[in-house]
């Protein structure tokens, strides 16, 4: 599903990954911890094709195919979603037709059969509705005075109907409450299957109590610098990152 | 000082004189002042503060006008010729009235089954009554620099409506003025509006061509209303590109009287849209808003005048606009509240965005408060699109055109809110939707 190879990234002339390396085969979850500022960001952008993001060596191939010669949008057609750590407010777009521009503008990329206004409404009601995101909310411009926790939600939701064949989930569990981390846990969890895999970046072991992961990775100071089962997550628990070198980070 | 643009249209009301509406009138002694007052002070030009962005003397000097020829024949909007505009508020229930070339074309336009209590007619035919000569012998408490060119419409006005709308009367359809220029030249119109006490109606304004390229509209258009008056007006300037379009309107309001007016600029060379509010009466409101989308090399100024002279009345100004290529925009706008003004609540804004680096916009809203106990603001932003949320929307699969015009529609659409009928405001978002596409609607027989 996803290599990534020796890849190197500078932001702002400074260089952040510093040689990632990283396999994720179909139907495998992934995650990833480490401190603050360790590039966890940086690598779920490059993923995601964000500009200012330069790519000084490396490879990344999803698919077979080389995602560095691919569009923003030509990724997320062809199956990468990034649930954004914070995500960005839209003002005067409703939640519910920027729903609509972006399932149908993936379909017609993939040379899919735009869905009417009705079977779409019926999509997202059917969606919406475990995730506890409420029409109310559907109506509001995209992440306007959504709440932390409703903006994380909101994500999930964008994710369950676009259904990607790579998730990027980006602390995803940061700022939601027991209650919502369940719920949230449960749509991600909705979605496993042989065909799709997941990258999960987290600072907190517990969501890896509700979606468990195959592989955990630290990355810290632009490198993965340790990689362990889910085990490694209760490790880091416990003891924190001094040993990855976390006090030396910038 | 006479410059020769000047003189030319001083020599084309010598040449027309005869034949203008009026001639053997009152209005007839009024033109010849218009005429010695253009002829002192010539076309404004930029050294004067309020055309210091246009200068509309070089403008029309490098245009060279000649008058407009009234149209013989069929008026056609070939598919080339029409623009969106041209195309809008057809579906709509309204009274029509088409000019062409600046004179009213009677088979073009539906002004039959008026109801009682209302007088829709050109101008020329209502010069007798009062109420017509009081709105244009009417001055302005403030005479602004900018009302200047009052006087160049004022000596060569030839055609235009009157509306008039009786006390207590509500028009029952929205009257939908059509501007098209079939010719090349320039044409010189004037609106009348005046709603008696209570009186309701709501007018819109197209502008385009059928046909023209390169011609200058001018037009005045003076709106009176009376105690508890409400006007809603949409005006929709889609000119072609090599058109100059002037428009100047003028309201005075009594007492809570409510003029609630929107513009939306989408074509024309050169435009300068001048908008003067005068409070007359306590507890009356006006709202002058607009958005406009400009490329090219377009350049649209919108001045703006709201003189709060009495207590209690509210003020609210707010232009948009989205600006590409190598346009133009500019808003300077006024709010003056004098010393009696009390309990004003004065607003002006405007917000652009800049979608090129060769787009430029000057945004001068300005206050000037002589009263103490009012509420008033007035603030201006420019911006570019916002590279993060254009980032957020192409990582969930939307192209980059699609999310630059998601984000551009949504910047447009808190102005275009502000139309003031809803069907109206529809077609409006539609048209401004489109924008982005080079072909137009097909035209056929729209009219
Ligand atoms: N535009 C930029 N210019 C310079 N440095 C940047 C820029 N963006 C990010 N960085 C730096 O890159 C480093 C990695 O940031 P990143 O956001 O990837 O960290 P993270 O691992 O996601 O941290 P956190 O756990 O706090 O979310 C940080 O030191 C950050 O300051
Ligand atoms: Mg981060």
């Amino acid at each position: 599903m996803l290599e990534i190879k020796n890849l190197h990234v500078e932001v702002g002339g400074k260089e952040i990954l510093k040689g990632i390396d990283l396999q994720i085969g179909a139907g495998e979850v992934h995650a990833i911890m480490g401190p603050n500022g360790s590039g966890k960001s940086t690598l779920s952008y490059v993923l995601s094709g964000r500009e200012g993001y330069e790519v000084t060596q490396g490879s990344i191939t999803y698919k077979g195919q080389d995602a560095l010669a691919m569009s923003v949008d030509e990724r997320a057609a062809a199956g990468i979603f990034l649930a954004f750590q914070y995500p960005i407010e839209i003002p005067g777009v409703t939640t519910m037709t920027f729903l609509k521009t972006a399932l149908n503008a993936q379909r017609k990329a993939r040379g899919e059969e735009e869905l009417d206004a009705v079977k779409f409404l019926k999509l997202v009601r059917e969606k919406a509705k475990p995730l506890n995101v409420s029409d109310e909310m559907l109506k509001r411009p995209l992440n306007v005075g959504f709440s932390g926790g409703e903006k994380k939600r909101a994500e999930i939701l964008q994710m369950s109907i676009l259904e990607p064949w790579l998730a990027i989930l980006d602390e995803t569990d940061s700022g939601l409450d027991i209650d919502a981390l369940k719920v949230v846990s449960e749509g991600v969890n909705a979605l496993r299957s042989p065909e799709r895999s997941m990258l999960v970046i987290t600072h907190y072991q517990r969501l890896l109590d509700y979606i468990v992961p195959d592989k955990v990775h630290v990355l810290s100071r632009g490198r993965i610098v340790k990689t362990g089962g889910k085990d490694l997550a209760l490790e880091l628990e416990k003891s924190g990152y001094a040993e990855y070198g976390a006090d030396e980070a910038a | 000082m006479t410059d020769a643009t000047a003189q030319s249209f001083i020599d084309t009301f010598e040449r027309e004189r005869a034949s203008l509406p009026g001639a053997d009138g009152w209005l007839a002694a009024r033109r010849e002042a218009a005429v010695r007052e253009l002829a002192d002070a010539g076309l404004p030009h930029r050294r004067l503060e309020d055309w210091k962005y246009t200068d509309l003397r070089d403008v029309l000097e490098k245009a060279a006008f000649t008058p407009a020829p009234v149209h013989q024949g069929a008026v056609f909007l070939s598919e080339e010729d029409t623009r969106n505009g041209a195309a809008l508020f057809h579906a709509i229930d309204r009274y029509k009235i088409v000019f062409v070339n600046g004179r009213l074309n009677r088979a073009l336009s539906d002004m039959e089954d008026l109801p009682e209590g209302v007088v829709l007619k050109p101008f020329a035919d209502v010069l007798g009554e009062a109420w017509t000569k009081a709105l244009i012998e009417r001055r302005f408490e403030i005479n602004w620099q900018a009302q200047s060119v009052s006087a160049l419409n004022m000596a060569l006005m030839a055609d235009g409506v009157a509306l008039h709308v009786e006390e207590g009367v509500t028009l029952d359809k929205p009257v939908h003025l059509i501007f098209l220029a079939a010719d090349d030249g320039a044409s010189h119109m004037r609106t009348l509006v005046r709603l008696e006490k209570q009186a309701q109606a709501t007018v819109f304004e197209t502008h385009a061509s059928a046909g023209a390229a390169h011609y200058f509209v001018d037009l005045v258009t003076e709106v009176s209303l009376g105690v508890g008056a409400t006007l809603n007006h949409i005006k929709l300037q889609d000119e072609a590109e090599d058109a100059v379009h002037l428009a100047t309107m003028r309201a005075a309001l009594a007492d809570e009287a409510k003029l609630d007016s929107f513009t939306m600029i989408a074509g024309g060379g050169v435009s300068r849209g001048q908008t003067f509010v005068e409070f007359e009466g306590r507890a009356a409101e006006a709202h002058v808003n607009g958005a406009y989308a400009l490329r090219g090399k377009q350049h649209a100024d919108q001045f703006c005048v709201v003189d709060h002279a009495v207590p209690e009345c509210n003020s609210h100004t707010h232009f948009k606009g989205v600006l590409d290529d190598e346009s133009q925009g500019i808003f300077q706008g006024k709010v003056v509240v004098r010393p009696d003004a009390q309990q004003t609540d004065g607003r002006q804004m405007t917000n652009a965005l800049l979608l090129s680096r060769d787009a430029s916009i000057n945004a001068k809203p300005e206050l000037e408060i002589y009263a103490d106990d009012v509420q008033c603001a007035h603030g201006s932003t420019i911006g570019e699109l916002d590279k993060d949320a254009l980032f957020y929307l192409r990582s969930r699969g939307i192209d980059e055109m699609t999310a630059r015009q998601l984000l551009i529609s949504a910047f447009l659409d808190e102005a275009l809110d502000y139309a003031p009928h809803e069907e109206a405001r529809a077609e409006l978002k539609a048209l401004v939707a489109g924008w982005f596409e080079a072909g137009n609607l097909s035209a056929e027989d729209i009219l």
